[in-house]
């Protein structure tokens, strides 16, 4: 069921190889598979730009109706701020897709974000616009 | 195949690090103003410091801050644990990413971009009086206080995941020399395997060689782990262009993803 709205592109995807910036402070690979790439389309629920690192969560419905939620953790607020993120710039209810890495544990519908499009076709990294430097 | 690929990234990042002030000079195409001084007239450190971008921003000179190649066995070259004695090695082989002590909030003893004042993040800042060197680290919200006006090493502390360092001048280059580790922390974050033991001793030079310019070099000796000490290839941070950090706490808020992960596939 989940194949109706959950894209799994099981290529061999190392985060290293594709310079993913998994930069988490400790290793995001003991938490996430790089090897497991996951696109998502749906609509935010929340963004969390919060310490130590954010979040967007997305209500994602399947081909049923149900709605299923997703959170892909991004990059530290501080970063993602002075890469040109602005706290406001994706709300509730705005229309996304979100491609990233899902957790080891299939489980929780968890992952971490490689990329975020929004409707009108703007992209944010892990760590925001990536316009760098920053204030 | 993926290891030369690895060894290769590394290899390009290590050539940037060492080359950023030859570029980030070049670009700028004027000549920075003289390191200030302070009024006992020796360099004045202070200021927030980074490679000229956060993590995953862009640099002045193109290209970006992403990880160091690490986790799953990972390592690039030169680093600490190549200097390893064949004990050390072997204890290293029983490690993992999974065993890194930054998952639980544990500084590093030195730092994921071999530079101390950054920790396990890219940003740090200096404030500097006439006692006192005081490193402020942005992620992991740690600080070091390291005294700059001849006093002796204190010796009643506890042993600590940063050391206890005491500084010296040597002309314009700020000496901080330190000891007393704990066991418990390791060289980098970002799941690679870099124990180290509490015999581990810092040396790092500090330099200000212009306004906008800090060079630290560093040495590492641990004789109960490593077999020779390892020099630091040469950091070079310039001045970021804002005056204060921001509040990076930890938690390891993903410890059930990790806990999960483990349970699912053991030993993994």
């Amino acid at each position: 069921m989940k194949r109706t709205f959950l894209a799994v592109l099981a290529a061999a995807l190392g985060a290293l190889v594709t310079g993913v910036p998994a930069w988490a402070h400790h290793s995001f690979a003991a938490a996430y598979d790089t090897t497991n790439a996951i696109t998502v389309h749906g609509v935010i629920s929340q963004v969390l730009l919060r310490n130590p690192h954010s979040w967007f969560v997305i209500d994602v419905k399947d081909a049923s109706g149900k709605i299923e939620q997703w959170s892909f953790e991004a990059g530290t607020p501080s970063g993602m701020i002075r890469n040109g993120y602005k706290p406001d710039i994706i709300k509730q209810g705005a229309e996304v897709t979100i491609k990233g890495f899902r957790a080891r544990d299939a489980s929780q519908n968890r992952g971490m974000l490689r990329e975020l499009t929004t409707a009108d076709g703007k992209s944010y990294g892990m760590f925001g616009p990536q316009e760098g430097p920053g204030k | 195949m993926k290891r030369s690929i690895l060894t290769a990234m590394a290899a390009a990042a290590l050539v940037w690090s060492t080359a950023g002030t030859a570029r980030l000079a070049a670009q700028s195409g004027t000549p920075a103003a003289k390191a200030p001084r302070t009024a006992d007239g020796h360099p004045d450190l202070s200021g927030v410091w980074w490679r000229g971008a956060d993590v995953g921003g862009k640099l002045p000179g193109g290209g970006s801050i992403t990880a160091p190649a690490g986790g799953r066995g990972a390592t690039p070259p030169p680093t600490f644990v190549n200097l390893y004695s064949p004990s050390a090695a072997a204890k290293a082989k029983t490690l993992s990413d999974k065993d890194d002590p930054a998952l639980g909030c544990t500084n590093t003893a030195f730092g994921t971009l071999n530079v101390s004042l950054f920790d396990v993040g890219a940003v740090g800042q200096i404030v500097q009086t006439p006692k006192f060197l005081i490193m402020l680290t942005e992620t992991y919200n740690s600080f070091q206080i390291i005294p700059i006006d001849g006093r002796p090493r204190r010796d009643a502390v506890p042993p600590s995941n940063r050391g206890d360092g005491i500084g010296h001048w040597e002309g314009d280059t700020l000496v901080v020399d330190k000891t007393n580790f704990t066991d418990t922390s390791w060289i980098y974050a970002e799941g690679r395997v870099s124990f180290h033991s509490d015999a581990l001793h810092m040396v790092e030079r500090y330099r200000r060689v212009d306004s906008n310019t800090l060079e630290i070099e560093a040495t590492l000796e641990d004789p109960k782990v490593l077999t020779k000490p390892w020099v630091v290839p040469k950091q070079t941070l310039v001045l970021a262009p804002f005056d204060q950090i921001m509040e990076l706490a930890c938690s390891n808020e993903t410890q059930s993803l990790i806990e999960g992960a483990s349970k699912q596939a053991p030993g993994k």
